[in-house]
């Protein structure tokens, strides 16, 4: 009888150990965050997807004010000099590849129809062109608030992906 | 003729005259137009409430106290839509969705028609920015003429009367 409980101790110990550990060893396997001393915001593109002008601006807009609120501290704007001589620069190249216009007024009406949602594809460059990152990041706005709501939306996901791959000198 | 008579005279006449006034009006920008600044404007703070007027080369807007000046000449996109915005908003709009009967909701029926104005400028060190104004019905497309005439480019070279025309069909306007 004893040793049935003992038994029963150590298999929920060693249970117990792995769960514990998983975690751990997920962080350990994690990759190591990409120095980036400054990044470079390049206008967004949607040559492939009619997107009209303010959503165009308004994800390009939103995507440089959430990056500075994330941590990093030199964001550069598409065409800026400056950023020409900086050292470790990452540049952020995004492409719409799919985009629902939605109705604020369904929206409004309905509660479960009219969303709008925008994906674009953000790829993080070296200045020579090496691809260092690369993913799809959605915004959508579903319940409520403006179309051009999405656009906040992806840029605060959009930011996430840059803090978790890439480290600032201050943020190490 | 009766006091009938020029009790239905009068009334159409303000009828016509109320059909005929505002659009007028919205043809025919001379000085500052109301408009919201979405987001872009360096130093000024988004959906910030002001006055647009082109000037001397410059955009101009006026917010409170404070303004910003937009070079024409540094503007590379000028780009205008059409919108649409609940008839009642801010907070009474918020608290009309809880309204009983689903009352809020009829409220957001009524929508009222707004333009939007979209600038692309570049600053003095080269990098691009964008700001989103929107407006009363009509005026975009006169500050954009007026941007023009004055140095700002423009990718979509449309007549105003084509250019309307073809904003009803555009992603700009919302699904109905």
């Amino acid at each position: 009888m004893m040793k049935r409980i003992l038994n029963a101790e150590i298999r929920l110990f060693l249970l117990t150990a792995v769960f514990a550990a998983s975690p751990l060893l997920a962080q350990k396997n994690k990759p190591a965050k990409i120095k980036a001393a400054a990044l470079q915001v390049e206008m967004i593109q949607s040559d492939e997807i009619k997107l009209p002008a303010e959503f165009q601006v308004a994800l390009y807009e939103n995507l440089i004010r959430q990056l500075e609120k994330n941590g990093f501290s030199h964001v550069y704007r598409d065409g800026d000099r400056n950023a020409a001589s900086v050292a470790e620069l990452v540049v952020l190249h995004s492409t719409v590849r799919g985009f629902k216009a939605g109705s604020e007024k369904a929206r409004q009406v309905t509660t479960v129809s009219g969303a709008t949602s925008i994906t674009v594809h953000c790829q993080f460059t070296s200045p020579d062109g090496t691809s260092l990152l690369e993913r799809d990041v959605n915004g959508k706005v579903r319940f409520f608030g403006g179309n051009l709501k999405a656009t906040y939306d992806f840029a605060k996901k959009a930011a996430h992906v840059a803090n978790e791959n890439f480290s600032t000198p201050g943020t190490e | 003729m009766t006091f009938r008579g020029i009790t239905v005279l009068v009334g159409l006449a303000s009828l016509f005259a109320g059909l005929v006034i505002p659009v007028a009006n919205a043809q025919q920008v001379s000085g500052p137009v109301k408009v919201v600044q979405l987001t872009g404007l360096a130093s000024v703070k988004d959906n910030a409430k002001g006055t647009l007027q082109v000037e001397n080369g410059q955009l101009h807007f006026v917010h409170g106290k404070a303004s910003s000046d937009v070079s024409a000449s540094s503007i590379q996109d000028v780009v205008t839509g059409a919108d649409s915005q609940r008839a009642v908003g801010g907070t009474i709009g918020l608290m009309s969705m809880a309204a009983p009967y689903g009352g809020g909701r009829v409220l957001s029926l009524f929508r009222a028609k707004i333009d939007t104005l979209t600038v692309q400028y570049r600053d003095a060190d080269g990098g691009l920015h964008g700001a989103i104004f929107t407006m009363p019905v009509g005026t975009s497309e006169v500050i954009k003429k007026e941007l023009v005439a004055q140095g700002a480019h423009t990718t979509s070279d449309k007549e105003p009367a084509a250019a309307s025309a073809a904003s009803s069909s555009t992603p700009n306007k919302e699904q109905k």
